[in-house]
């Protein structure tokens, strides 16, 4: 096995191909079009064997990879923010019919405005499909997930499609050295999908997903959906156990990075992770005994892997990379209220938002982080949500707003 | 509180008859409150609609799964299980039935339980008005009567809801004048004024569930609309003359169910097990072959 230099579009491609999928609906849009141009490709050379069909919206793209998992068949497909919020309501709809697809979404924060760049409040937004999500830091973790998230979604106790993020332009145009799996390696891992409680045949006509009125039938449905997504915990980590004898390389659904000893610790996700692993390191070398756990999994929530990794912490800080307007950090709310029952529960618990439409987050603001959690836990008094904003870009506002109103009459 | 659930049929008017009996106790200054409920928006289906009428605040909402009056529209949702009429009546629940059977008649042939009264307001529809239409009016007024509002609060209410639907004022007078009459005549049961005792006994249990592979709501069993009989919905049946059909198949065209086929010779028939009476046929005939024929439980056989 060689590394070789690849963008997180391209690693996300490559799961695809590795899992050697049988069909892909496609429809564009940035950041993503990079994958579908690239199963377009390789499904037109014969590298890759699987039927790919652009479609007329990615309403229809979804509608179209829930049918075709709905016979058995394994499908990929990807979109990114406006795409996913287009295909939200079929995104519960296909986890009804337990749809054991894998869909990737590259981050992309929503208008208005419009940006093109990441944050996470499209995913955020699919959190209560029903699928399952993984999010991604790095372009090797993109590819490893999504062969992750094929064993996890066509599991028999989950039977639920996945969604696997990773943050447009910061990885999906980013290139950084992937390690590709041998694709004989990958077919161990990852055999052929033959399931036997799939499928449609002519002779048997079936109706998926009918109406049920009166509310009994649904509560039924929508709570197994529930309970099949918290088996998702366990199915994970059995995958990541036989991922790490395949390929060596590990992936729980919370990530630690320098906890054991640490006093207070940053929560986050996605790329920008990377960052606020480097703003430990530099922390620390300050004498600072801070530490961060990455959230892999949103859902299932890994709702004891968090507890374990934040009880008895001085102080917790999320970093939350979306704002839900007139509440605050979604994540933060997540990870208050798992550790709500918790006797040893951190004294403090801080909300800061930041990176919102891809804003760069600069060492100072992670320094500010460390700091202001770090008082918040000696005063056992967490707060926020502190927007991270720095002089230098309010200057930079005022000054798009003065280019952007009439300089004469001041409108 | 007075909790008065209606049945009827998709297109009979229940849904109005409970807002008549809304509109008319609020304007007598009550807590009203009234909804329907229906499956997919088919004529012919049953609806339920309910009103609940209070001196206090109304802190319920929903269906009433014990009333202390039910009115039921058209006599053959007592024997439809899809209508749930009987849910919650005991042998103090007051139950009107829009037949021309007496009520010791009724009881005889249904053994329905509760304080039984009935009227034909069907009989009374044809005659006032001419023509087959919705009999909210009447079902309102019967419900006023039975439950004590004033005839002058039912008058202003069928006027103010019909209104709403955009019926003409001749036909609101002549629905009012049925309805009056209907108030006037329909023989008096006495209507509790609450039910309401303790709650029965319920565990709460959490679902054993099929595995996640069996984990979505699916039907495989074959097509089965065949066996499903919709004799029962009709008030009324269409019935061809054949010598004045000029075989155009317009009814064929449009009838939703498919119940009307083409003989060899070119003329439809009705095929009654899956005719649901909405008379959509008879309305589309250029030549007035198709007619009609009201149901009685005598011919109501197919």
């Amino acid at each position: 096995m060689t590394a070789q230099m690849m963008t997180g579009n391209l690693a996300a491609a490559w799961g695809a191909r590795l899992a050697d999928v049988d069909y892909v609906p496609a429809f564009p849009i940035t950041p993503q079009t990079e994958i579908v141009e690239t199963l377009s490709k390789w499904c037109g050379t014969g590298e890759l064997n699987a039927r790919f069909v652009t479609l007329d919206s990615e309403h229809s793209m979804m509608t179209a990879a829930g049918a075709a998992a709905a016979t058995g068949a394994r499908v990929f497909t990807a979109t990114s923010s406006q795409g996913l919020l287009h295909a939200l309501e079929v995104l519960y709809t296909v986890a009804g019919w337990r749809a054991p697809l894998v869909l990737v979404n590259v981050s992309r924060a929503l208008a208005s405005p419009i940006t093109l760049e990441p944050d996470h409040n499209d995913v955020l937004a699919a959190r209560d499909s029903g699928f399952v999500q993984v999010h991604a830091e790095t372009c090797q973790e993109v590819v490893d997930s999504i062969l992750m998230a094929y064993r996890i979604a066509e599991d028999p106790l989950v039977c639920l499609p996945v969604v696997v993020n990773l943050d447009g332009f910061v990885l999906s145009f980013t290139r950084e050295p992937v390690w590709l799996p041998e694709a004989q390696a990958v077919r161990a891992f990852l055999p052929p999908f033959r399931p036997t409680h799939l499928g449609f045949k002519a002779s048997t006509p079936q109706a998926l997903g009918t109406a049920v009125l009166g509310g009994s039938t649904y509560s039924y449905f929508r709570h197994q959906i529930h309970l099949a997504s918290v088996n998702a915990l366990q199915v994970h980590e059995q995958a990541a156990a036989e991922f790490e004898r395949c390929f060596g390389r590990r992936y729980d659904v919370v990530e630690g990075y320098r906890i054991e000893d640490a006093e207070d610790i940053l929560v986050m996700s996605n790329a920008f992770a990377s960052k606020g692993k480097a703003a430990v390191d530099a922390a620390r070398e300050q004498g600072r005994r801070v530490g961060l756990l990455r959230l892999r999994m949103i859902r299932p929530w890994p709702a004891d892997a968090v507890r374990r990794a934040l009880r008895g912490r001085r102080a917790v800080a999320v970093l939350d990379q979306n704002l839900s307007p007139g509440q605050g950090g979604i994540l933060y709310q997540e990870i208050a209220a798992c550790l709500y029952h918790d006797v040893a529960r951190p004294r403090a618990l801080c909300s800061f938002i930041g990176g919102l439409g891809g804003k760069n987050i600069s060492e100072a603001e992670f320094h500010a982080v460390f700091e202001q959690t770090a008082e918040a836990g000696i005063q056992g008094q967490g707060g926020g949500p502190v927007l991270l904003y720095t002089e230098a870009e309010y200057r930079e506002m005022e000054q798009l707003q003065f280019l952007a109103h009439d300089l004469k009459t001041g409108r | 509180m007075i909790a008065v659930r209606f049945h009827g049929r998709g297109g009979q008017g229940a849904k109005t008859a409970s807002r008549i009996l809304g509109t008319a106790a609020f304007s007598e200054g009550f807590t009203a409150q009234d909804s329907p409920i229906y499956g997919s928006e088919r004529r012919g289906a049953p609806v339920s609609a309910f009103t609940r009428i209070a001196k206090e605040p109304i802190r319920e909402r929903g269906i009433i799964t014990r009333p202390v009056l039910v009115v039921v529209a058209d006599v053959s949702l007592i024997g439809d299980p899809a209508a749930r009429m009987l849910e919650g009546i005991d042998e103090r629940t007051a139950v009107f039935v829009n037949s021309p059977l007496t009520r010791e008649e009724l009881r005889a042939q249904t053994s329905l339980p509760g304080r039984l009264t009935t009227l034909d307001l069907t009989t009374i529809a044809v005659r006032e008005f001419g023509k087959r239409g919705a009999i909210s009016a009447l079902l309102g007024a019967v419900a006023g009567r039975l439950v004590g509002l004033r005839p002058e609060s039912i008058d202003r209410a069928v006027a103010q809801e019909l209104a709403d639907l955009g019926v003409d004022a001749s036909l609101i007078r002549r629905n009012q004048t049925a309805a009056r009459h209907c108030y006037e005549a329909v023989p008096l049961v006495p209507v509790e004024k609450d039910v309401r005792g303790a709650p029965g006994p319920t565990s709460l249990r959490a679902p054993t569930y099929d595995p996640p592979t069996r984990g979505t709501a699916s039907i495989t069993a074959g097509p089965n609309s065949a066996i499903r009989s919709m004799s029962g919905w009709r008030t009324f049946r269409p019935v061809l003359r054949p010598d004045l059909c000029n075989g155009c198949w317009l009814c064929f065209a449009n009838c939703p169910e498919g119940a009307i086929t083409i003989k060899p010779d070119g003329k439809p028939a009705v095929y009654y097990p899956h005719c649901k009476g909405c008379l959509d046929c008879v309305e589309v005939c250029p030549t007035d072959a198709m007619t009609v024929e009201r149901e009685t439980e005598a011919t109501k056989t197919t």
